[in-house]
């Protein structure tokens, strides 16, 4: 793009902006919904020459504990990619080979790590900058240097203030795990010193781990940035300053109320649009779009996700309640995208996006639902984060097959660049969106209820997104979904601004199903046991009555209990439904019939979407395995004799 | 042009070859085919599951399978699904994606009977008229050590390419020229020109080593350094039409491909419909068979037609046996 082009496009970028700032609102949520105990008022300035970010925050924090606060915990999560050695990098090893840095961290430049340095800590009028350290409470790593902790003295008093003010330079990273810089492309997250939270029982303050995420106190975020001249800023919240400093950098203030995280992000070459969301019962919410120039034909795809999430979870969960939100297209390669911060999140999609294929729709749908869950319901990420990344995935998926279905499967080749998309393959909602295949490699990995942080690296994210949305969709299926419906409203509705545990949300269930699930918990959260249950055989012949004397054998393969219903049909059509308790290993059905038996199933309607194999669940006296054996080998040959070709043009 | 066409007309006018070429793939890939068929079979049973995915596609089924396979197993994806399964192949192939140690093992033996065939058929296509089986597996058994020969350094040169060359452009430049770029066409464009750069030098490779096989066979060399080095004299002199040729070739190549990407057909169903698109296939593969003799037999006719006169190979003519039946006579 030649530079007067750009110029006029940042003009009219920026005009829009003012217009959009003040038509959405101003960042101030009335009556307050949250406790607002950390409050956050930050001053930064990015100079993208250096890739530096210098800030100073005053953090107005309340103790809201029944304890006094003997000490103050700060997370230093830019420290988490200051070398190969933190735990971060121990852990991201571990998810990629577990031999070692990733081949792109190895790779990396110098000047592609990050840190941040704490210049000065005031507590008051007491400079605490000497009295500061570092202490890893998850591993005891000596070089982790994510959590920093303040001793105070005297001590915050239950309900008592204090007011907390630091300076510090932080160094920008190429991206790690969606926070970072690319050419001009500056994507900001997790960037100041952020307290963590304080409980009855102390400090939940983790390392930064590779497969978690975070966990803060809501309050108010007033943030000034400092950008170069005509660079669009989004963030977190309302625009409600914009200053010319007359040295090429403009001022942006951003405001926001009753969240728990403030992310911003900055490039000259981001495309702007606007639209609005509008529903007859929820409230209207202006949607604020930044994408990239080489996606500007897909910003309607991206409204349309956004409205479909802010419609559908709000009709089933509760109303998105900022009356705006940011959505954010982050540039290739950035490594920024998917991921949610309140009121502002990253989709991601692909410069060549086959229609009927859902990117970017799948992500963004994913994204904005983390407005709920995660940004309005403000769960532990790091020790429970299935209660957000799970009930967001099931969400998902039940948001996408409402509009988006059916969608198929798409296969990208030649570096990742060629997408081709099998019409023949339609992708399932409760299967792949819930994402099966992966749970069913990882199922045995660890049991739910670890501290998320636990989990191993490489398959954590099985337990957290896909368990989770399996059994959420298995509820739906057993209870129906207007029980678990209101299950999750009562949950969102009763924790909404609020940190649930784990607990809560099983007595919620509890509750409102009207009966003790714990035993299903027991299966799913508290064990890492698989369910399997399966035909063992079926066998119909005629007895010396003339009558077919019809056996079922059906069987629990795995070590999880769950009741299924088991359907026989006969060949004059009559179908039997037996209720199994699923308890015992083995459980025989035996019929006289006039008709012989044609199948078994085990769970017909597959209401269990945790059993890691469906095949075994059926049973037929006309199988058809054979022909679709040799129809399925005769694609894989004709593939396999493509490749041959491929390998014989070289001699 | 002249050469081109006449290198089709010498394919055509033998279609043994090519029905052998045809069933020599089918051969190799029949018994692989049938294990897989087995492991399919097995996984299916009599399930429930397998009605659909014979009236379709059951992805859940593949996924689960595909879950619990290994070995060939792990190969069965939707990817094999109409012309994706080209793709995939033509992306693994750019890409240097490894395979299953099964599937090389299987182009291992294919690439070797090719070895041994190779002679056999340039022989009958710079002869220009019928050879008879004798005729043709006598030349080829007269060059297949040679040609073996040939391979060693084709395998050398091959494993340069892809062992050394590719991870230096594609793991190493390509992640260089790429490494500030914040759009993805840019990024593209820049993959696509190291994609051409690689496929010179393959082109380069198999170019030399066609017109090495043509030498040997025509001029009946036993030296394949010398066959090289020939070939190489030859695509300095004529290196116009040797390159233009190529592309015409190539453009065949691309033709057939962009023909079956219009007509392959997606899943289907069991009984008549999956033997009609195994046929659709089957044309497919006779169609990049075709082209790949094609290749050959043009490269031959331009090297006759410059260096030789048309039909010329220095070999003599193979002498049949004599009959059994000469002892009752005698």
């Amino acid at each position: 793009m030649g530079r007067p082009l750009a110029t006029a496009l940042l003009l009219v970028v920026t005009g829009h902006a003012v217009a959009w700032a003040q038509s959405g609102g101003t960042g101030a949520v009335t009556p307050p919904r949250s406790p607002r105990n950390a409050n956050y008022t930050i001053t930064a300035r990015l100079d993208p020459s250096t890739r530096t970010i210098t800030g100073a925050e005053t953090i107005t924090w309340r103790n809201i504990t029944t304890k006094p606060a003997t000490d103050l915990q700060f997370h230093l999560y830019w420290n988490a990619w200051k070398s190969s050695r933190t735990t971060f990098m121990h852990e991201r090893a571990l998810r990629s080979t577990g031999l070692g840095p990733r081949v792109d961290d190895r790779r990396r430049n110098p000047d592609e790590w990050s840190r941040i340095d704490v210049v000065s800590i005031r507590v008051g009028a007491r400079d605490l900058s000497a009295s500061k350290r570092f202490i890893a409470p998850d591993d005891e790593n000596p070089d982790d240097e994510t959590v920093m902790v303040v001793p105070l003295d005297p001590a915050v008093e239950p309900g008592g203030t204090a007011t907390i003010d630091l300076t510090w330079t932080a160094h920008v990273p190429r991206a790690f795990a969606r926070t970072g810089a690319i050419g001009n492309f500056f994507f900001i997250a997790q960037w100041f010193p952020k307290l963590g939270v304080l409980l009855d029982e102390g400090w939940n303050c983790h390392q930064f781990h590779s497969g978690t995420e975070f966990f803060s106190d809501y309050g108010v975020y007033d943030v000034s940035l400092t950008v170069p001249s005509g660079w669009p800023l989004g963030a977190t919240g309302v625009q409600r300053e914009r200053r010319d400093n007359g040295d090429r950098t403009t001022t942006y203030r951003y405001y926001q109320e009753d969240v728990h995280d403030f992310a911003w992000t900055t490039s000259p070459d981001y495309l702007e649009r606007t639209a609005r969301f509008e529903h007859p019962t929820l409230p209207p919410v202006e949607m604020r779009l930044l994408l990239q120039p080489e996606h500007a034909d897909q910003a309607e795809r991206h409204f349309d996700a956004t409205r479909t999430t802010l419609k559908y979870y709000g009709e089933w969960y509760g109303a998105y309640p900022y009356g705006h939100v940011t959505i954010i297209d982050p540039a290739y390669q950035s490594g920024a995208g998917g991921m949610e911060y309140p009121t502002l999140f990253t989709a991601g999609t692909r410069w060549l996006a086959p229609s009927r294929v859902t990117t970017p729709e799948g992500v963004t749908v994913h994204e904005a639902g983390h407005q709920f869950w995660y940004g309005i319901v403000g769960n532990n990420e790091f020790e429970d984060a299935w209660m957000d990344e799970g009930f967001n995935t099931f969400s998902t998926a039940r948001a996408v097959a409402q509009v988006w279905d059916p969608n198929h499967l798409a296969l990208r080749y030649f570096g990742g660049f060629i997408p081709w998309a099998f019409r023949d393959v339609v992708i399932n909602r409760e299967t792949d969106g819930n994402r099966l295949s992966g749970y069913r490699r990882d199922a045995k990995s660890d049991a739910q209820s670890t501290p998320s942080y636990r989990y191993f690296p490489a398959t954590g994210g099985s337990i957290t997104y896909n368990k989770t949305a399996l059994w959420l969709n298995t509820l739906e299926r057993w209870l129906g979904w207007p029980t678990l419906q209101r299950i999750m409203a009562t949950h969102f509705d009763t924790w909404k601004f609020r940190h649930p545990k784990p607990a809560d949300y099983f007595d919620t269930v509890n509750e409102v199903a009207g009966r003790d699930l714990g035993w299903f918990f027991d299966q799913v959260y508290r064990s890492s046991n698989v369910f399997d249950y399966g035909v063992q055989d079926l066998t119909s012949a005629r007895d010396d009555r003339n009558e077919f004397r019809t056996t079922v054998i059906v069987r629990r393969w795995g070590e999880a209990i769950f009741p299924v219903d088991v359907l026989v049909t006969f060949r004059d059509g009559e179908r039997v439904t037996e209720h199994w308790d699923g308890k015992d290993r083995w459980k025989l059905y035996t019929y006289d019939r006039r008709a012989q038996a044609l199948s078994a199933q085990a769970d017909p309607a597959r209401v269990l979407l945790l059993d890691v194999d469906y095949t075994n669940n059926s049973k037929t006296l006309e199988p058809q395995g054979g022909r679709a054996a040799t129809k399925w080998s005769l694609k894989w040959m004709v593939w396999l004799q493509d490749g041959l070709l491929s390998w014989v043009s070289l001699i | 042009m002249s050469a081109w066409r006449d290198g089709m007309r010498r394919v055509n006018r033998a279609p043994a070859i090519l029905v052998g070429v045809w069933a020599l793939t089918l051969l190799v890939s029949l018994p692989l085919a049938v294990a897989m068929r087995g492991m399919l079979a097995q996984h299916l049973g009599r399930s429930l599951a397998a009605d659909t995915a014979a009236s379709g596609v059951n992805y859940d089924w593949m996924q689960e399978f595909s879950d619990q396979a290994t070995g060939l197993g792990v190969t069965f994806k939707p990817t094999i699904i109409g012309f994706g399964a080209v793709l995939d192949n033509l992306s693994a192939f750019m890409d240097n994606t490894p395979r299953p140690v099964v599937i090389v093992g299987a182009a291992s033996t294919y690439v070797a009977l090719w070895i041994f065939l190779a002679g056999g058929i340039i022989d009958r296509y710079a002869r220009d008229r019928a050879t008879r089986a004798y005729g043709f597996f006598a030349a080829a058994g007269v060059f297949f050590f040679r040609f073996l020969r040939l391979a060693v350094v084709q395998w050398l040169v091959y494993a340069c390419l892809f062992g050394l060359i590719h991870p230096w452009l594609f793991e190493r430049l390509y992640p260089r020229f790429t490494h500030e770029i914040t759009v993805e066409r840019t990024a593209f464009f820049i993959r696509v020109a190291l994609y051409l750069v690689f496929g010179v030098l393959m082109a380069a490779a198999t170019t030399l080593f066609d017109y090495a096989k043509v030498r040997a066979v025509v001029e009946d060399r036993r030296s394949m350094f010398g066959a090289i080095g020939g070939a190489l004299g030859f695509l300095r002199r004529h290196l116009a039409a040797a390159v233009a040729l190529f592309l015409a070739n190539f453009a065949l190549f691309a033709l057939v491909v962009g023909l079956y990407s219009v007509v392959a057909p997606g899943a289907g169903r069991a009984g008549i419909w999956m033997w009609i698109g195994f046929a659709a296939g089957q044309f497919y593969v006779l169609g990049r068979l075709w082209v790949k003799l094609v290749f050959w037999a043009s490269e031959t006719a331009l090297f006759q037609s410059r260096l030789a006169h048309a039909g010329y190979v220095a070999r003599s003519d193979p002498t049949w046996p004599e009959s059994p039946a000469a002892d009752a006579i005698s």
